[in-house]
């Protein structure tokens, strides 16, 4: 294979069953640099668990995980130590501050201008009044920027972003989105999960759309539209087995729902 | 960029042959860093000094969040007091002190008894707080709730989970060398201190300090050590979790009846007694080698099971019937699905039933009769209290009460349920023990008092925990006000019953003390035996029995008072 062609995610066959539980079939899957890939698909499709199975955080039960060349099945801290990580639900420790987390995060990676970097996204991220307050007393979309800065830290060309913007105000979604952008431009990757369709249309090159554990479609976003008039929305309702006359059905049923308790 | 031909497809579980995941396969799948530098994680000692650190601050600002600083001064300076107190006070019981007893020639107890009543009760206090492999795995589950924990960091970051939990290990041995050892051994200090100033007698000598922190560093390292290897094999699951509780079984036994030196059991008790360099270094060396071997058993494993279960909670709750239709019953009903779905009711099953067993073997083997202290079914009784806090405890980290803060209940409602559910998941172990032990002891007609005495304790240990520390109880040891109060709770109830049930209820026994113990130790107390004085003895436990039941519905009352206004959060 050339050099130049390979990529820097793969999967063969990856598959996960919890008990009699299948969250995800087995999937081949292929990122290269430069792509801004996202995964989509509604609630419990098995979105997080794609990417905990690429990162080292879960061990398959089938199949062959490689990223950057290194086995992550075999050496998943090795892929942790070259990667950037942001989880969906999770918490920086509750007990330390923005400032000590990022130096805890900054020490384990050997980050060089360790206080630099901290400062830096400290400040990028707009929590400098809030340095020096615990993890616990943040709120959301605080403890959520301190989660994003401690995977930009060391600086990784490749990142596995699991819903990022879920708690971000409007206007530190913006900024984000623009970094993430201009990430890729300068020769980053990015894989990327969510429920959030918009993402899709704005930042991927490239998009897989799941449910129930299963790819059901894959593709740039233009090649998934049928037609020129089908909005992305059209497509997910579409692939994930619902009519669009139901979805809407629905829709109206709790409007009228509303109308009636306010009469 | 090129993606021409790449394809993201999923097949069917069957159509993939079922193999291991290819840890084993050495082929690559070609994947490339292309100009990516690559670095590898930190590991060994550079991980865990990083770690080590921030953890220590992260103990601090956890202990500090519940007893505030004042608290947190004040329960070493406690400690201090105390066992300034103790050493002053040792002189009487080690009968030492001719200048001021001068008619007291024998002694009461030994120095080596003394020393093992240090050890033994630290020994199982570490190996109450050292079962560090089931925190991690605690910590990594509850990892994306509203509080998160370094122990959890692995996960995400490149650290292994191995030396995150060696690191947590060392933190927590740091920390109760810092907060409890060195204040007892400082309370120590002031006594003997007392003695040039206020000429205060004792019989300690300022030479024996080094060697009791030391001694006791070494026993508070072993049971750490010795808890968190047995949390990690049973975290590795069978045959560990079926030969390890029968191994700790016999153990507890051999040790019971002597079959090992207890020097060579508790090994900071050996180091004190020998004072030799070598056998310190070795005792600690031993320690922090099982800590180690006991880190390496943690794997790299941050699986969260999704599995679907069939409904508990409507049948739980129809089952508790007895409890009502208000919204205890509720509550208790999904205490119990969380006691059973987190696996957690097998695990403290087994913790409370491994430490009877012991001494349902032991009684099988020896003749009580004939030890120095007669114990008898009704010693066994207040005994089973003790237990009451552990329990509780785990009860409470079960899981995350944060989402009753949205409903309309409040913390009050949530502490009894769990009151009631130590109560109905422990009684009936507990029954049966003091059953077996009326059969082996032979002692049917102490059988209908020791059951009312173990009920009346156990309610009431547990009823006191829960008022006093609410839904944080690990975080309330350090809390000096809050353990003046449990204090003074436990001690003085549980010393009345364990003094009148030592001597099948011979209560004149303690009015002649001196005279007796002079005359011929501590076996003169198996001595007397009055049928009048028996009976006494029978209801002054009642008595006392029934007063722990009242006590304990007050603190029922009270909790609303005590507990109304807070929030839900442990």
């Amino acid at each position: 294979m050339v050099e130049s062609l390979a990529p820097l995610v793969m999967a063969e066959d990856m598959a996960k069953k919890y008990g009699d539980f299948i969250a995800l079939h087995p999937l081949n899957v292929e990122v290269h640099a430069g792509e801004f890939f996202g995964v989509f698909g509604p609630n419990g499709a098995g979105k997080s668990t794609f990417i905990k199975l690429l990162t080292g955080q879960l061990r398959p039960s089938k199949g062959r995980i490689e990223v950057l060349g290194i086995n992550a099945v075999s050496d998943p801290q090795k892929v942790k130590a070259n990667i950037g990580i942001v989880p969906e639900s999770e918490s920086p420790p509750s007990f330390l501050t923005p400032v000590e987390f990022l130096e805890f995060v900054a020490k384990l990676r050997t980050v060089e201008n360790l206080n630099e970097q901290v400062e830096h996204w400290i400040e990028w991220f707009g929590l400098e009044e809030k340095r020096d307050t615990m993890c616990k007393d943040l709120s959301k979309g605080q403890r959520q920027k301190v989660m994003l800065a401690a995977a930009f830290i060391h600086k990784p060309k490749l990142l596995f972003l699991d819903e990022p913007f879920a708690n971000l105000d409007p206007i530190y979604q913006r900024k984000c989105r623009h970094w993430l952008l201009e990430h890729v431009k300068n020769g980053g990757t990015i894989f990327l999960c969510s429920h959030v369709l918009e993402m899709a249309e704005r930042m991927c090159n490239r998009m897989a759309i799941i449910n129930n554990g299963k790819v059901l479609a894959a593709g740039t976003v233009k090649g998934l539209k049928k037609s020129k008039d089908e909005t992305l929305e059209d497509v997910f309702i579409r692939l994930v087995g619902r009519s669009i006359e139901d979805v809407e059905r629905l829709s109206d049923e709790g409007v009228k729902d509303k109308d009636n308790e306010e009469e | 960029m090129n993606v021409s031909g790449v394809s993201v497809v999923s097949r069917d579980w069957d159509e993939v042959a079922d193999v291991q995941p290819a840890s084993e396969s050495g082929n690559s799948l070609g994947t490339s860093a292309h100009d990516q530098q690559l670095h590898e994680p930190l590991r060994g000692w550079s991980a865990f000094s990083t770690t080590f650190r921030v953890m220590f601050k992260e103990e601090g600002r956890k202990s500090l969040e519940f007893a505030k600083k004042r608290q947190m001064v004040l329960f070493p300076l406690l400690l201090t007091l105390v066992t300034a107190i103790t050493t002053i006070g040792l002189q009487f019981l080690v009968g030492d002190s001719s200048a001021q007893v001068s008619d007291i020639e024998s002694k009461t107890f030994t120095w080596q008894e003394l020393r093992f009543a240090l050890h033994l009760p630290l020994l199982m206090f570490s190996l109450g707080m050292g079962t560090f492999a089931f925190m991690g795995h605690d910590a990594i589950v509850h990892r994306s709730g509203t509080k998160n924990y370094l122990l959890a960091a692995p996960a995400l970051q490149p650290l292994p989970n191995s030396v995150a939990h060696f690191a947590y290990f060392i933190k927590d041995l740091s920390f109760y060398v810092m907060l409890i050892l060195s204040p007892v051994v400082a309370g120590m200090a002031v006594g003997i201190l007392l003695e040039s100033l206020a000429g205060i007698s004792t019989p300690l000598e300022w030479s024996s300090l080094p060697w009791t922190w030391i001694a006791m560093i070494i026993t508070l390292a072993q049971g750490l050590a010795l808890a968190f290897l047995a949390s990690a094999l049973w975290m590795r699951g069978r045959p560990f979790t079926i030969f390890g509780p029968m191994l700790i079984v016999a153990l507890g036994i051999a040790i019971g009846l002597g079959k090992f030196d207890i020097g060579t059991m508790l090994w900071g008790l050996g180091v004190q007694n020998s004072q030799s360099i070598l056998g310190t270094v070795l005792a600690l060396l031993a320690s922090l080698a099982v800590g180690l071997c006991s880190s390496a058993l943690i794997i790299d494993d941050f699986d969260v099971s999704v599995v679907e279960r069939a409904e508990l909670l409507t049948p739980i709750y129809n089952r508790l019937g007895f409890l009502g239709k208000g919204e205890i019953r509720l509550i208790v009903a999904k205490e119990f699905v969380d006691l059973i779905r987190s696996g957690s009711i097998k695990k403290m099953t087994v913790s409370y039933a491994i430490p009877l067993l012991v001494l349902l073997g032991m009684a099988w083997l020896v003749d009580f009769a004939e030890a120095p202290i007669p114990i008898n079914l009704l010693s066994y009784a207040p005994f089973l209290g003790f237990f009451g806090f552990n329990f509780y405890s785990w009860l409470t980290i079960l899981d995350s009460p944060e989402f009753m803060n949205g409903l309309p209940l409040g913390v009050p409602q949530l502490i009894r349920a769990k009151v009631v559910v130590y109560f109905l998941a422990t009684s009936w172990i507990s029954l049966i023990f003091i059953v077996l032990m009326a059969w082996r002891l032979d002692e049917w007609g102490a059988l209908p008092t020791s059951i009312i005495v173990m009920f009346a304790n156990s309610i009431y240990i547990v009823a006191l925990t829960a008022f006093l520390m609410g839904l944080r109880p690990n975080k309330a040891i350090f809390d000096a006000s809050i353990m003046i109060w449990f204090w003074i709770g436990t001690v003085i109830p549980l010393l009345l019953l364990f003094l009148l049930s030592f001597t099948q209820g011979d209560v004149s026994l303690y009015g002649n003390w001196w005279e007796r113990t002079s005359e011929g130790g501590l076996a003169a107390t198996a001595a007397m035996y009055d049928q009048s004085m028996v009976e006494q003895g029978y209801k002054g436990m009642i008595a006392i029995s029934v007063a722990l039941i009242l006590a304990s519905a007050l603190l029922w009352k009270l909790m609303d008072r005590r507990w109304g206004r807070a929030e839900f959060s442990n």
